[in-house]
């Protein structure tokens, strides 16, 4: 099973109206974090998979829309090509 | 309305020390309310980048005086690093060495580093900054070069550089190959205050200052970056003008003490570990750091909510801006020089003043004429 974990080195910075900002301060680069980026980004804590991911923030967020996973699953994509974030391969417990 | 604040400061401006090695004679540090006795020892820092690093701040700017006049300042980068957070240094360039230059390649943490050039020789650099200043700021500049780091060069337009802007440029992009340079101008603090008619541009200057760095601009594209000084006043003139005339709209904000941005992204540290809204609005000290939380004022102080509230100040209720036929694209400029020049933050400023820049004899550049009418 594969579970997805955030790069420890980043810092999130809640600015306001739930947005945020992802900031790696080894590169200085930026990245801007919409409300939904943010409960993701929240949950890449290696004990997640993506299913479980896109099951949280249909939990968390009301009327989600229906592109939405499709969304979240392009967004982690994104992430991984960034090395922002790993994935942890470990049997299901 | 209050505008929306952000959870923590981005950015923190940190003068390490009041201290420095050189006395320009428009320096807005000495003299100011910054200007403290004594510099907080180390561990006090240390104690503060932990805060920072926990209030998500992402950059920490190091100003002075000058920061390498403080002995132990590299040691306090190397303590900064253990915390997400980068760092820029604004200096005059005279002490950096071989050495220091390494250590800052090998940081990986620096966003920039400013030095400060007035002239393309000794002699115009070395007339407000003093003997030998010139000699020493180049070979900063050169030690951090050939270790690979590009430093951002600015000059501080004066009444001795504004009429060599032309061979400053060339010096700074055709010699020393830099890719870009920036500009500001002495403005009326510290000890400014003092000399400002030695240092500060009258009104016919600052528009032959400005008619110089558009032909710069034009002689050197996109290596000019205008973000203060004649060029910025000139741009930021321009579409005022043109607003005036109904070609554009007026900015967002026009009409109002809207121009300070400051108490929305950041907050200053004094040497002497005083808080403050800014570096230019040292008289106005918030707390002091590792007694009072961060955060705690940034949410909450009083004078920050002032500073954040001017913005809903319209210029019209001011004297001051009476018969003016910008008012309503105006910004009101910058509150620590309507402070310095009427002992008044919740004024509009003269500097950055169209209206009376042009009633004092100033024009705009020739080939903006079109715009009169
Ligand atoms: S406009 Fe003036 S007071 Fe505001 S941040 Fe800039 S320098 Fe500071
Ligand atoms: S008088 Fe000066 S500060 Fe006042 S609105 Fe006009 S240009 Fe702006």
């Amino acid at each position: 099973m594969i579970y997805l974990k955030a790069n420890a080195n980043l810092v999130l910075r809640e600015e306001f109206d739930d947005w945020a900002v992802l900031f790696d301060p080894d590169t200085g680069h930026t990245y801007a974090l919409n409300p939904v980026a943010v409960i993701v980004w929240k949950h890449l804590t290696g004990t997640n998979s993506e299913e479980d991911i896109i099951r949280i923030v249909a939990k968390e967020v009301e009327s989600l829309p229906p592109e939405a996973k499709e969304q979240i699953s392009s967004f982690l994509t994104a992430l991984q090509t960034l090395n922002l974030v790993e994935n942890v391969e470990r049997e299901k417990p | 309305m209050t505008a929306a604040v952000m959870r923590s400061p981005r950015y923190i401006d940190i003068e390490i020390t009041s201290r420095c090695n050189l006395r320009c004679t428009y320096c807005s540090h000495f003299t100011s309310a910054a200007d403290v006795e004594e510099d907080i020892p180390f561990f006090e820092w240390r104690q503060f980048f932990e805060e920072l690093g926990r209030a998500g701040i992402m950059r920490v700017v190091f100003s002075g005086g000058e920061p390498f006049a403080r002995h132990d300042f590299l040691d306090l980068l190397i303590d900064l690093k253990r915390h997400p957070i980068r760092f820029a240094i604004l200096s005059n360039g005279t002490l950096i060495d071989n050495k220091i230059a390494q250590f800052l390649q090998k940081s990986g943490r620096l966003d920039y580093i400013q030095i400060s050039l007035d002239g393309a020789d000794a002699e115009t650099h070395d007339s407000f900054r003093g003997k030998g200043s010139f000699d020493k700021a180049v070979k900063g500049i050169q030690a951090l070069q050939e270790v690979g780091l590009t430093p951002v060069v600015r000059v501080t337009i004066h009444r001795k550089n504004y009429l060599q802007l032309k061979s400053i440029a060339r010096f700074i992009l055709e010699e020393l190959r830099l890719p870009s340079f920036s500009t500001n101008s002495a403005s009326h603090m510290g000890l400014c205050r003092r000399h400002a008619s030695i240092t500060q541009l009258t009104p016919p200057e600052y528009a032959a200052a400005m008619e110089i760095m558009l032909e710069i601009s034009d002689l050197f594209p996109g290596q000019v970056n205008a973000t203060a000084g004649p060029l910025a006043d000139g741009y930021t003139w321009r579409a005022m003008e043109e607003a005036r005339w109904g070609r554009i709209t007026p900015p967002a904000g026009g009409g109002y003490l809207s121009g300070c941005r400051g108490p929305f992204e950041t907050l200053a540290v004094r040497a002497d570990g005083m808080l403050i809204p800014c570096q230019q609005l040292s008289h106005l000290p918030l707390g002091r750091i590792n007694r009072d939380p961060l955060l705690t004022i940034w949410r909450n102080h009083p004078t920050l909510s002032l500073l954040r509230n001017r913005q809903h100040i319209p210029l019209a209720t001011f004297s001051f801006c009476r018969d003016c036929p910008y008012l309503s694209s105006c910004t009101g400029n910058c509150p620590a020089t309507a402070y310095t020049h009427f002992g008044e933050i919740n004024h509009p400023s003269p500097e950055g003043c169209l209206f009376l820049f042009l009633k004092k004899g100033g024009h705009l550049p020739e080939r903006w004429n079109r715009l009169h009418g």
